[in-house]
Parts: structure tokens; sequence; C-alpha cells
């Protein structure tokens, strides 16, 4: 028992732990490299490592996808599903901690600028994504919808990305506005930024072992629930007597 | 609002949010997981 | 169907186009919503013209991009299940399906471009400029459109998703369309170059095409 439940829950003590550890070198990192102090920095010890996985979640999502369509594997399919869910969060959550940060900086929720916009045009990919597998009931109908629309997503994503870029780059005000904030070069400060990323990628792959195995749960449950005998609505129901000959 | 107000805004944005998402998955798991023992 | 790809290709073109004109859905649906909806703009946001010569080709292109890719969603959702299962056991080539889908599709999204397109130069003074690349645009934005709505029109093909999802799953890969048509048409008013655009559309086009191509069997036999 004590081993069955330690089984289950390292991953939620991993997220802990990473977590914990990532706070610490975030708050005790230096606020200022060559500007006055500057506390809001350290909103960028999670606003990186967010959009990172935003886009290493996407990337899995686009793998697990080749994968299934090559093998016809279940389990690809399982991957690219658990990581869209994970990657919608991570995407939002990159979005709305950018939004702080330009709140912050710039007093404004939104800057135009190309890389929070390609973010929420992501978002928008993985949403669609998700929405697709909602519609479909089969497991296997669905696997192979889904894994199209990841590839043709994931393809698609670089060609967005530079006509997004190419569209800001012709409206660069005198303000060069940066939603991913000023380039860290203080070594101290990158540090706080390297374990942040790698925290996050620890909790990425816990959240994703967990992902996957409430998908097996879910399957489990399906399966049994299709094998169930149950009472027929026709035995509720009594043939009406029309007062004729039978 | 001064700077660590923003910072704290941020990190429980982040952390709140995280851990919604995480027990969102964990309490699903944990209610498929009855249902099963139930029908089983 | 033992014909050549190109004949199938062929012959889905014309099962389209002759129940688009029997049916008339572009013609009396797609195209008149889009004309509304430019028309909904200025009653909405004011009617001044220099607003309205400003945002003009944007509101235009964007209407393209929403509206313009039902188009495409027509094709793919009317044909029923039964008269795909019939087109695969003739012997139809899905990727001859999926190329003959997606040029009729072009065929009547450069119809909607043009009609839609006159109503834009009429409510928001949209002037006309650099004809023969401003046709190149409009040909390359019906094709990129036309393959995008008609592989996601096969892949959301028969679920009960009602009709918000085709566009909802192009709308963000159709951006690089967007910016490559807006940005040309700029580029067209002040006389710049706008090839870099236009090889990025053609760049979306390609990429689509292939896609399409290679996973129309795939889909099929889900």
């Amino acid at each position: 028992m004590q081993a069955q439940t330690l089984n289950r829950r390292w991953p939620w003590v991993a997220i802990v732990l990473s977590l914990t550890i990532a706070f610490v070198f975030a708050m005790i990192s230096p606020a200022a490299d060559s500007l006055q102090g500057f506390e809001r920095v350290r909103i960028m010890y999670v606003h990186v490592p967010a959009a990172w996985l935003a886009y290493l979640a996407f990337f899995v999502t686009f793998g697990g996808s080749v994968g299934y369509l090559i093998t016809r594997n279940l389990r690809w399919d399982r991957i690219a599903a658990a990581s869209a869910e994970i990657g919608v969060y991570f995407t939002g959550l990159a979005i709305a901690l950018g939004m702080i940060w330009g709140k912050s900086t710039w007093g404004v929720w939104w800057t135009w600028d190309a890389r929070l916009t390609l973010t929420a045009i992501m978002f928008f990919v993985y949403l669609g994504y998700l929405a697709l597998r909602r519609t479909t009931d089969d497991s296997v109908l669905r696997a192979g919808r889904a894994a199209v629309l990841g590839v043709l997503g994931a393809v698609q994503i670089p060609l967005v990305h530079f006509s997004v870029i190419w569209w800001r780059g012709l409206h660069q005000g005198p303000s060069v506005v940066r939603a991913d904030g000023p380039a860290i070069q203080d070594p101290l400060m990158l540090t706080a930024l390297i374990v942040g990323v790698l925290a996050f990628t620890v909790v990425y792959v816990s959240l994703m072992v967990k992902r996957i195995e409430l998908i097996h749960l879910e399957d489990r449950k399906a399966a049994i629930d299709q094998s169930i005998e149950r009472p027929v609505a026709g035995e509720a129901v009594t043939v009406p007597d029309l007062g004729g000959s039978s | 609002m001064n700077g660590w107000g923003w910072v704290a805004f941020a990190y429980a944005t982040a952390y709140g949010s995280l851990a919604v998402f995480a027990g969102s998955i964990a309490w699903r798991i944990r209610n498929t997981r009855r249902s099963i023992g139930e029908t089983e | 169907m033992t014909t050549g790809f190109w004949h199938q290709v062929t012959a889905v073109i014309n099962r389209d186009l002759l129940r688009e004109r029997r049916r008339g859905d572009v013609l009396w649906i797609t195209i008149p919503f889009g004309a509304i909806a430019l028309l909904l703009v200025p009653l909405a946001i004011g009617t001044d013209a220099i607003l309205l010569r400003q945002i003009g080709p944007g509101m235009y292109w964007v209407i393209v991009m929403l509206f313009g890719v039902l188009v495409a969603v027509g094709k793919a959702s009317s044909e029923t299940l039964p008269q795909q299962d019939a087109s695969a056991l003739l012997g139809l080539d899905p990727a001859a399906g999926f190329v003959g889908r997606a040029a009729s599709a072009t065929l009547l999204l450069l119809i909607f471009e043009t009609v839609v397109g006159l109503v834009a130069v009429g409510l928001y003074d949209v002037s006309i400029v650099g004809v023969p690349w401003l046709i190149i645009t409009l040909l390359i934005v019906a094709i990129g459109l036309a393959l995008l709505g008609t592989l996601t029109g096969s892949i959301v093909n028969s679920t009960s998703a009602g009709t918000a999802l085709v566009p909802l799953l192009v709308a963000p890969l159709s951006v690089p369309l967007l910016l490559g048509a807006t940005q040309s048409y700029e580029g067209l008013r002040l006389g710049h170059s706008i090839l870099s655009w236009v090889l990025l559309m053609a760049a979306v086009v390609l990429v689509v095409a292939i896609i399409g191509v290679l996973t129309a069997r795939p889909l099929q036999e889900t």
C-alpha cells in the first residue's frame, strides 16, 4: 500500500518540490542588473518558463500526432491529447503573465507585439484542437482526426510566426516594446531563470504522467460502461391495449 | 501598485492557477477511480 | 473508377459546381452574409468617410477569412456519409476528392471575393490599386482558404460539431493569409514591393496542399 501510494503521489511531490526551489531562487536573486531596483523582473522567472512550456507542449502534441499517423498506436494519441490540455493551460498562463508584465510596465493590458500576439494565436489553435476532440466519441476516429489537425496546426505555426513578426517589424514605434521583458544578462538572474525553466519542465512531465493516467482510467471506465448489461427501456414500456383483437 | 505588488499578483496567478489545474486532474482521477470501483 | 487522377479531379469539380448551381448556397447565403457584415460595421463604429477608407481593406479581408471559409465548408459537409461511402466504393482516390473539392471551393471563393469586394469598394470607398498583383493576391488567398477550409472540413466531417467549428479551426491558421493580403494591399497602395508577402502566402498554399493530399486517404480510412 505504501509503495502504491508513493507510486501515485510522486508527481505531486515533484511539482511542489521543484516549484518551491524555483520560488526561492526567484526571490533571492538580485533584482537589478544595470538598472535601478527593478523587482518586477521577477515576473520573468514565471513568465518565461510558462511560455517555454507552452511551446514544448505544442511540440509534443505535434510529435504525438505524427507518431499516431505513422504507427496507429493509440498511445501516441494519448500523449498528444494530454499535452494539448496541459499546453492550453500554460499558454493561457503565459498570456496572463505577459499581460501582467505589460500592465505593470507600460500601463496597458495588451501590447500588440509579435510574441504576445503569436502566443494568443497559438492559444486558439490549441483550443480548436481540444474542441475537435470533444466532438468525437469513437477513440480511433477521434485520434485520426486530431492527429491530422495536430500536424496541420504545428506546420502552420512557423508561417504564422513569420507573418506576425514581419507585420510588427513594419510598425515598430520609437519605443521598442518587448513583451518578453528586458534582456537578462546578470549570471545570478540568469540562474533564477534557468531554475524556473527546469522546474516548470518537471511540472510538465509530472502533469503529463497524471493526465495520461487519467486518460487510461477514463478508457477503462468507458470500456466497463459499454460491457455492463443495463435494462433496456423496452422492459419499462408496456404494449398499449387498443381494445381490438390482439 | 509597487513592484512587489505586481510580483505578488503574478506569482499568485501562476501558482494559484497551477494548483487549480493540477487539483482538477487529481480530482478527476479520484472520481473516475471511485466510479470504476463501484461498478467493478 | 479506373480513370486517371486529374480526370477524377475534374469529375469532382463538375459535381460540386453542379450542386452549387442547383442549391446556390454560396450565391444566396454566404455572399449575402459577407455583404451584410460589411454593412453592419459602419452602423456600429461610425460612417465617417476617412475612418471607413482606413479600415475598409482590413475589414474586407477579415470578412473573407471568417465568412469566405464557409464556402469551402459547404463543399465538404454537403456530402453525406452514404455519398462518401459510394464515392469510395466507386474507387474515387481520396486525394483526387480533396483536390477537386478544394478547386471548386477556390472558384466559388473567387466569386465571393469579387462580389464582396465590390460591396467594400462601394460602402468603404476602397480604391482598387495595382491590378495585376491584386488579382494574384485574390487568387492565392482563395486557393489557400479553400485548401484550409476543405481539409478542416474533412477533419470535422459528419460530427455533431455545428457549423462554427471549421471557422474556429481555420481562423488562427489563416493569419498568414490575412496578414499577407492586407500588407499586400497596403504595399500596392504605397508602391512597395509585396513579393515577400506573396511568397509567404504561396508557402501556406503549398504546405496545406501537401498535408491535405497526404492525409486524404488516412482520413477516409478512420
